[in-house]
């Protein structure tokens, strides 16, 4: 192991993690710019390069970007990726008290935390936590999603109507239903659109129902949405909040796990995290308004996606999203097939890469600090200069997704019907939800139908699936109890 | 390469303009469609083709546009209405490129390609979980009669679709079909047990195969493979299924002919070369190098199997 981490200690590695985590950092924080498309366009140019460091700056890479997509979140309330969606809304709101460096500490920490903890199961525990996921099944993933679906009324029962929050959720799987339909190999209300036949892409809706409506509130507002003075004020080094560890480490532990499991791993872990840190926290009534306990469960839970998406890549080439597809495609140019030889005839190469995510968890680790105090500045860029060069990237961000310009029509198109529903009080955070787990679920849910011959059963007989139902019910049922007692009131 | 470029413009006399075009192909950069994501295997086979052409020779230089979804769709239709003046060509990969001629969603057909030739295959298999009392295509044929099995697919209308619509017919049995968004959550199924068998790619499951993870039962091609010598092949077994993914490139149909030859020699030539099969063992890509003419007798043949599928079962 010695010499393993000899490698990662040189200074040409240091230097390509260095790189990798920064670039990832500012990857993840433009809307637009996913680590699934930077890790596939850089696969090919580490052809050339050493394997090791090919494989190092990309792992830098994946760790940076899903930090990076927190900053604009807390910022601008303009998440860089969907798996921050959960961190805006908490954020955001902390940015406009002039709490934002305090939010972007609090982002970091538990980014860090949250990644690094992770990795650390990675490189432990890996093969045998692989097997034991495998046991997780069409079935089981339904009932994942419907976890993630969860955090709709999460979303809403403090701040909002719950009856129009669901109304939300619904609308986003609805416009998830176009495209092709998996089972059948029909195509639904693709209208004849080439375009359409892939269904709509999550992430011109994420940009155009965030940054786009985001720079169109801006730009009707006559000064900054945040009061330049609190934030002279507040910047006197807010200490860390009391007992944000408990969220840190439920969020990291919840994000490992789900990432483990095969399926869209972020999102929905960082959404989970949020939920059960809600549960479970004192003070409930802050959420929404700018709890920090929020984002510190949300990142914890995302960053901990990314060692735990990479156990089943590495060990049995089951890559956990698509970021580690994108990553596996990179062990595969350089000649490493996933599977036991990684972490033998490879092994010079695989735990070498493994540790360098510990360096780049440091590497964003340091950058978030120092840079939080000043980043929280970019909050007081006025209007006139913040929306035109955010609403820029918007359009070339949704046009780098596929070369297409159907997804900056796209784009404009969900900030327009967006900013109608969220003047009239729905959430957008639960059509997003409802866009990016719809799919999943009906996924899950026609797979375990199939493979249990026509029988719903399925969803009730293995013990994951049986102890699922039972974190469901926590999930919903007291909410929907406080939700009813105010009804009678 | 200049010379005989500009020789062969002459010689075709269509004109002074033709001539200096051909004589002074390639002016810039030549863009090569590659109908999938960044970093896949499509991806890595264009780019094998690239790293050497550009090394080996002078002049010549190539960008890749990914136009990724809809099955290739997009991008095979991107090619097809590309400006035939050899600045633009890409891949196709089978049996995709004919599937949606058949299913009547492409706007092209095979006559809008010129076919340069195929580069790499990936033959079909059938994959059991490892505990899996089924052990060949026999036991296979077998149990699907005595009670239905779940066999995983790659999609409606895929390669491993139509093989396994190929078994049914030929074993006279029916599937309960359990179609998956790409090949890892096939991989899942069976290395899971949440399946019973499923068709796929050999390089999707050689190596799950060979650590003992999931087991492969048969090769679905004419000819065992030099990957995995041993495995018998369907037809041995009693059952002529034959399915293999190819991956080659096309142009659009009407480049001028000079330059066209140009290109196609140099596919030729590079495919040859040492370097590129050492380069593409490398990247687990299984090459089957096969000309302009051969590839397109293959894919004429394929649509007409795929069409007879088609009209039996439409998706």
């Amino acid at each position: 192991m010695f010499e393993y981490i000899q490698i990662v200690f040189s200074f040409e590695a240091l230097l390509t993690i260095a790189i990798g985590t920064v670039a990832g950092v500012a990857i993840g924080g433009m809307p637009g710019l996913t680590a699934t498309m930077a890790v596939g366009l850089l696969v090919p140019f580490t052809y050339t390069m050493d394997p090791t460091m090919g494989l190092m700056l990309l792992g830098g890479i994946y760790c940076g970007a899903m930090y990076g997509g927190s900053i604009p979140a807390i910022l601008l309330n303009t998440p860089g990726t969907p798996a921050a969606v959960a961190t805006a809304i908490e954020g955001y709101p902390m940015s406009k008290q002039g709490r934002g460096a305090l939010a972007l500490k609090v982002s970091v920490t538990a980014s860090f935390v949250g990644g690094t903890f992770s990795v650390m199961i990675l490189l432990l525990f890996a093969p045998f936590l692989a097997r034991q996921a495998l046991a997780f099944g069409p079935a089981e993933t339904f009932l994942l999603a419907l976890m993630g679906l969860a955090g709709i009324v999460s979303i809403a029962d403090e701040n909002s109507s719950l009856i129009k929050a669901l109304i939300a959720g619904l609308i986003g799987m609805i416009i998830a239903v176009i495209g092709t339909d998996d089972m059948s190999g029909s195509l639904r209300y693709t209208m004849g659109m080439i375009e359409l036949i892939d269904g709509i892409d999550f992430m011109p809706a994420l940009i155009g129902l965030f940054s786009m409506i985001q720079m169109l509130e801006l730009a009707g507002a006559h000064s900054h949405a945040i009061d330049t003075s609190l934030i002279d004020k507040q910047n006197k080094r807010e200490p860390m909040p009391k007992g944000i560890s408990k969220h840190i480490a439920l969020g990291s532990g919840t994000g490992t796990l789900i990432g483990i499991l095969p399926g869209e791993g972020a999102t929905i872990a960082a959404f989970i995290s949020y939920n059960f840190s809600k549960r479970i926290s004192k003070v409930r009534e802050l959420f929404g308004k700018g709890n920090p306990e929020g984002i510190a469960a949300a990142e914890a839970g995302n960053n901990g996606c990314v060692g735990g998406s990479l156990v089943p890549t590495l060990t049995l080439g089951i890559p956990g999203n698509s970021v580690a597809a994108a990553l596996m495609g990179a062990f595969i140019i350089h000649g490493m097939i996933p599977g036991p030889e990684l972490f033998n005839e490879y092994a010079d190469r695989t735990y070498p890469f493994i540790i360098s995510m510990f360096v780049a968890n440091g590497v964003f680790l340091i950058v978030g600090l120092t840079f939080a105090p000043y980043l929280a500045r970019i909050a007081l860029i006025p209007p006139a200069i913040m929306v035109p060069v955010v609403s820029a990237f918007a359009v070339l961000g949704s046009y780098a997704l596929n070369n297409a310009v159907f997804d900056v029509y796209m784009m404009i198109g969900f900030a327009l019907g967006g900013l109608v529903l969220k003047k009239l009080g729905f959430s957008l955070e639960a059509l997003i939800l409802g866009l990016i787990l719809g799919p999943i679920a009906e996924g899950g849910f026609t797979q375990g139908m199939i493979i249990g011959h026509g029988s719903p059963m399925i969803f009730f007989e293995s013990s994951i699936a049986k102890v699922m139902w039972v974190i469901i019910g926590v999930l919903l049922i007291p909410p929907l109890y406080s939700y009813l007692k105010s009804k009678r009131t | 390469m200049f010379k005989k470029s500009l020789l062969a413009g002459i010689v075709l006399s269509l004109g002074l303009s033709t001539a200096v075009q051909a004589g002074e192909y390639p002016s810039k950069a030549i863009t090569i469609v590659v109908p999938s994501k960044a970093g896949g295997s499509t991806d890595r086979t264009a780019r094998l083709f690239t790293e050497l052409a550009e090394k080996n020779y002078e002049g010549f230089e190539f960008v890749i546009k990914h136009i990724p979804g809809s099955g290739g769709q997009k991008g095979f239709e991107a090619i097809a209405r590309a400006k035939a003046d050899g600045y633009t060509i890409g891949l196709n990969f089978t049996p995709q490129l004919v599937a949606h001629i058949v299913s009547k969603r492409a706007k092209y057909t095979l006559d809008s390609f010129h076919v340069m030739g195929n580069v790499a295959q990936d033959p079909g298999i059938v994959a059991v979980p490892k505990d899996s009392k089924i052990m060949n295509m026999v036991d296979l044929a077998a149990a699907a009669k005595a009670g239905s099995l779940t066999v995983a697919v790659n999609g409606i209308g895929s390669d491993d679709f139509l093989a396994a619509k190929s078994f049914e017919a030929a074993a006279g049995v029916e599937f309960n079909l359990l179609p998956t968004k790409g090949s890892t959550e096939q991989k899942a199924g069976v290395l899971g047990g949440h399946v019973d068998a499923a068709f796929m790619n050999l390089s999707q499951m050689i190596k799950q195969h060979k650590a003992g993870d999931a087991r492969i039962i048969s090769l679905l091609t004419e000819e065992r493979d030099s990957h995995l010598p041993e495995m018998a092949t369907s037809k041995e077994q009693g059952f002529d299924v034959q399915m293999r993914a190819t991956r080659g490139f096309v142009a659009p149909a009407g480049i001028d002919a000079a330059i066209q030859g140009q290109l196609d020699d140099m596919l030729t030539a590079i495919m040859a070369s040492d370097e590129f099969k050492a380069n593409a063992a490398k990247g687990n890509i299984f090459l089957l190098p096969q000309s302009g003419a051969d590839y397109l007798a293959y894919l004429k043949g394929l649509q007409a199997d795929t069409q007879a599928v088609y009209d039996k079962a439409p998706w």
